[in-house]
């Protein structure tokens, strides 16, 4: 089913992409202009999308994968968002020890003290390394 | 003679200091990123592009040459002790390196991994001094139709060698080449798909796009699987060693697996793990106990590890002398050079030739420093797989995202490489194989570009284009491959259907 969905929305990505193409000049094969190849490949995307989803809708043969933790991911997605939300209110410092601890937690690593510590000193660390190390601008 | 005093200026280039250092450092790093499993090369090197950004180029690049050829030592490790391959050219070594391990024989295969990896990987590199050069001067003759026909049969062939789906390979490097599209086209000047967004007008970043695909990737499904425990069995001092029947059997796969390896890395495509399949194929036709393959077989460790550290060499040919990537580590190593203004091709022997010697005189010495890394660092590296994954990887990820946000100090970057590591997270589960969708990104530009000066030099005839003797030579090569392909999948489909109906 996921394969399905992956392949539909390369799908719909793809005519949405040629849609946006053909708003570009296409040109002639003597003088080809921006649209020519982007044109081309969407044409391609779509035929190619359109076979694969077809194929995989005949097909009888199960996917197999390892099973996924969907909650955990969501919750990994929601720190992901928060971490970039927070980045530049807050600060690299702050936001990355609260972004590490929230992962270390959400990775099930038991008890608060090793989680608290780990975050504190790996979020220091990377601080310093990029900070004055490397003297790249961090918020 | 020219060019071992060519070769001899970069020894002493790659000698200094601070080249010596961005060497052991590359090949130091690059050895633990083969070690760990989760995080394969292009993402390493991707990782570390923002660090490099402060670096004399010659050094940069040649610590991303150390992490690239690196990674291959490290990937045996894991694939023999814990039947975990740390990188995808180190699968094959699972089959009889892990049965060695499971023998007690576990530090023999990491010593044969290491001195077939150090052997073959200098029999790649001396390949690479005495081809590349010449290579360099007739690729002077190639022009915008012969560029157009090496990139079009380059993806031709790369879709067929990478994943289990054709169909799937094809869409990916489809979607690469759209993704190159994104932003200021370069013969025009038009900014395409970038729905007003300046920050798109420079396009996706080619190390966000990896880190994001690769590592965000990579991070999301490692820590929502299920993980097992993994036990590393504990290794005696004598253990590391092979005994003399070992080594004897061992020396003749070595080298002839390095020439194969050679060989086939000169060909595009994921050659690392291409030549180590063909490798175990050909030891096993070659051996005389073919039976014991799979059983923990010392040529099943020998030939294969050699093959892939030779075809790492090779690939350093066609990115050097054409600029052109014909692997997704090559595609991520182009864009360290780019980033440091340096274009790889033809011209780069003669115009920065401390550069290019430099760093393949580096390859030699960094070949030395990983046997005397590896042989008595096993130990040492083997206790990094005990760091739980619940821990590694909340670090890699801010890492990344450290990285990520480093590049053009950009929030926007840090949701895109969110929205690519979603993107790669989802096609690992179903089957799409993301290198070709890296190579697409990078070769689809090459190809634009080639394929509308080719257009304009042969005043829009495609059968002029093919009376060229290189290109047409290419295209004609890339047919052949193609019709190949197609009549033996018609084949199969005939046998299939022979089948269904029988039964």
């Amino acid at each position: 089913m996921t394969e399905k969905i992956v392949t539909s929305f390369f799908l719909l990505t793809s005519f949405g992409y040629l849609y946006l193409a053909n708003q570009l000049t296409f040109g002639t094969l003597q003088s080809p202009r921006s649209g020519f190849l982007p044109i081309l490949a969407g044409i391609t995307a779509v035929l190619i999308s359109l076979l694969l989803l077809a194929k995989q809708v005949r097909s009888k043969k199960p996917v197999t994968n390892n099973k996924i933790d969907w909650t955990k991911f969501s919750f990994i997605l929601i720190g992901l968002l928060f971490y970039i939300t927070l980045f530049n209110i807050i600060g690299y410092l702050a936001a990355t020890f609260i972004f590490l601890l929230y992962l270390f937690k959400i990775s099930d690593t038991t008890g608060w003290r090793l989680p608290l510590l780990l975050s504190a000193a790996s979020s220091a660390f990377f601080y310093l390394l990029f900070k004055y190390y490397l003297a790249v601008t961090l918020p | 003679m020219d060019t071992l005093t060519m070769l001899l200026h970069g020894f002493s280039i790659s000698i200094i200091p601070t080249n010596l250092l961005a060497c052991t450092i590359g090949v130091l790093l690059g050895t633990l990123v083969g070690v760990l499993p989760g995080i394969d090369t292009i993402s390493a090197i991707a990782l570390l592009l923002p660090f490099s950004y402060n670096m004399d180029s010659t050094a940069a690049l040649i610590m991303f040459a150390g992490i690239y050829y690196g990674s291959k030592y490290g990937g045996s490790t894991t694939s023999i002790l814990m039947n975990v391959p740390g990188e995808a050219a180190s699968v094959v070594t699972c089959l009889d390196g892990y049965a060695m391990a499971q023998r007690g024989r576990g530090g023999a295969a990491l010593t044969v991994s290491a001195v077939g990896s150090f052997i073959a990987g200098t029999i790649g590199v001396i390949g690479l001094t005495l081809f590349a050069p010449p290579l360099a001067q007739s690729a002077l003759a190639f022009g915008p139709p012969e560029y157009f026909a090496i990139a079009l049969v380059g993806l031709i062939v790369l879709t067929k060698l990478t994943g289990t789906s054709t169909l799937k390979s094809i869409l990916m490097v489809t979607i690469g080449i759209i993704l190159g599209t994104v932003g200021l086209d370069s013969m025009s000047g038009i900014s395409r798909f970038t729905f007003g967004i300046d920050e798109l007008d420079r396009g996706f970043d080619l190390s966000l796009l990896a880190m994001g695909i690769f590592g965000i990737g990579e991070i999301l499904t490692v820590m929502t699987e299920s993980n097992t425990a993994s036990k590393v069995p504990a290794l005696r001092f004598r253990d590391l060693y092979p005994t003399r029947e070992e080594s004897k059997r061992s020396v003749v796969p070595i080298f002839r697996s390095g020439i194969l390896g050679f060989l086939i890395g000169l060909l595009p495509g994921p050659s690392g793990t291409t030549s180590s399949f063909a490798s175990y194929a050909l030891e096993k036709y070659c051996s005389k106990n073919p039976a014991e393959f799979g059983h923990g077989a010392i040529e099943g460790v020998a030939g294969p590890e050699s093959a892939n550290n030779s075809a790492n060499s090779a690939t350093m040919i066609p990115l050097l002398t054409l600029g052109i990537p014909f692997c997704g580590g090559t595609a991520i190593l182009l864009s360290g050079f780019m980033i440091h203004g340096i274009i790889p091709g033809p011209a780069l022997i003669t115009q920065q030739p401390d550069l290019f010697w430099g760093l393949i005189a580096s390859m030699y010495v960094g070949n030395i420093l990983l046997l005397i890394i590896n042989l008595p660092l096993i130990g040492i590296f083997v206790q990094l797989l005990k760091t739980p994954i619940h821990i590694l990887m909340p670090l890699v990820a801010v890492l990344t995202l450290t990285g990520a946000y480093t590049i053009n100090n950009s929030v926007l970057d840090l949701t895109w490489i969110v929205f690519f590591g979603i993107m790669g997270f989802f096609l690992r589960r179903t089957g799409f194989e993301p290198a070709p969708l890296i190579i697409g990104i990078v070769i689809g530009p090459e190809l634009e570009q080639g394929l509308i000066q080719s257009l304009i030099i042969c005043n829009g005839s495609l059968t002029e284009l093919l009376t060229r003797p290189i290109a047409g030579t290419i295209l004609a090569i890339g047919s052949v491959f193609m019709l190949y392909h197609i009549i033996h999948w018609l084949i199969n489909l005939k046998h299939r259907q022979k089948e269904t109906i029988s039964s």
